[in-house]
């Protein structure tokens, strides 16, 4: 799984405030409107894709691509809530920002002993422990994002050390919701660091 | 008139293809799969799906329709279901023998209805045919009839001149 957020060199104070006086009327208002019914229709595909991926060992190309561009879609906003990119982020799953979004691969088979176990068992084993511990790094990432709104305020730029702690933050928790999905059959480490593929 | 269009054999169709067609007929879910006792849900569901994929493939557009149209009388009968057992708790009414006879109707038809979609979908997945009693046929002629769309017309929408 690749998360690319591209930091920018210099954030405008401008877009800064608007977005923190009118954001909930001009980003998250109509974002969340259409997140509603693509919501209901990304609900549907995945419980037909829990079926599918049971009884074939796979996950229908279609939805692949569908639940992709949702969750680039998710990148991009939180990118965007998050102050961490400027301009508006394009919205439903039609639109795209290479340089905020994510990228995995549909893989060729996945285990179906461990669908049906993840859908049991998930929130036994994978969401206890990585919610328990990925509360507190919201928290965490809460507070980052506070200050590092002053900071981009001050200086025009966002601290690198807080925009790297919120992309590992959106890392882990998309590795968690990619494993849940059923795309990876690796258990999500408990860090959003990156990992060197071998 | 022409004969109609030629028939796609298994291999000749994409995973992809397949893939998608047999998701039509897991629409039937759509309302447990939100978890809402809305059987209008499937219906809505089905509709969609059709209108997303009919330009993708013929295959899948001919098994997305035959899936929407398949799920009208079971919606209906749903619906009569869902209608009666609210008005008899809202009302009071006592459940006559006409409403057991009428859920158990219900039941069969939905048992039918089932086993016709899970054969669909197994056969759909395979790259095959199947052809439910009356829609598959109205499906069949709507994408693989003498009078079904050619590709041309299945692609983008062409702009024409007003009044055509």
């Amino acid at each position: 799984m690749d998360l690319i957020i591209k930091r920018q060199e210099s954030n405008s104070r401008g877009q800064l405030l608007l977005r923190a006086f009118f954001g909930w009327l001009y980003i998250v208002i109509p974002h969340f409107v259409v997140m509603v019914f693509v919501g209901i229709w990304y609900s549907i595909l995945e419980f037909v894709k829990f079926w599918v991926a049971l009884f074939t060992g796979r996950i229908p190309e279609g939805i692949y691509e569908f639940q992709k561009k949702v969750m680039q879609w998710q990148v991009r906003l939180s990118a965007s809530l998050l102050n961490m990119r400027d301009g508006y982020p394009a919205i439903g799953p039609g639109g795209s920002d290479p340089d905020a979004t994510i990228e995995f691969a549909n893989p060729e088979s996945v285990k179906r002993g461990l669908v049906l176990v993840r859908a049991l068992f998930g929130w036994l084993y994978v969401g206890i422990p990585h919610g328990f511990l990925l509360s507190f790094v919201g928290i965490a990432a809460e507070v980052v994002a506070f200050i590092a709104w002053w900071a981009v305020l001050f200086t025009g730029s966002y601290p690198e050390g807080m925009f790297d702690f919120l992309v590992r933050y959106m890392r882990w928790n998309l590795r968690l919701n990619l494993y849940l999905s059923y795309y990876t059959d690796d258990y999500p480490p408990f860090s959003g660091r990156e990992q060197v593929s071998a | 008139m022409s004969d109609g269009i030629p028939l796609p054999q298994p291999d000749e169709l994409t995973r992809r293809e397949k893939e998608d067609a047999m998701g039509a007929y897991f629409m039937m879910f759509a309302a447990w799969a939100l978890g809402l006792p809305l059987p209008l849900l499937n219906l809505l569901a089905a509709g969609i799906y059709y209108g997303l994929n009919r330009r993708q493939s013929r295959f899948t557009a001919f098994h997305s329709l035959q899936s929407l149209l398949s799920q009208v009388p079971v919606t209906i009968v749903h619906a009569g279901l869902v209608f009666w057992l609210v008005r008899n708790l809202v009302i009071q009414a006592p459940f006559t023998r006409a409403f057991w006879l009428y859920l158990g109707f219900s039941g069969i038809l939905n048992l039918v209805y089932l086993l016709l979609s899970i054969v669909a979908l197994t056969r759909a997945y395979r790259g095959n045919f199947f052809y439910f009693p009356v829609f598959g046929t109205i499906a069949f002629d709507r994408w693989y009839g003498p009078d079904a769309p050619p590709d041309t017309e299945r692609g983008q929408r062409p702009n024409l001149p007003p009044g055509r």
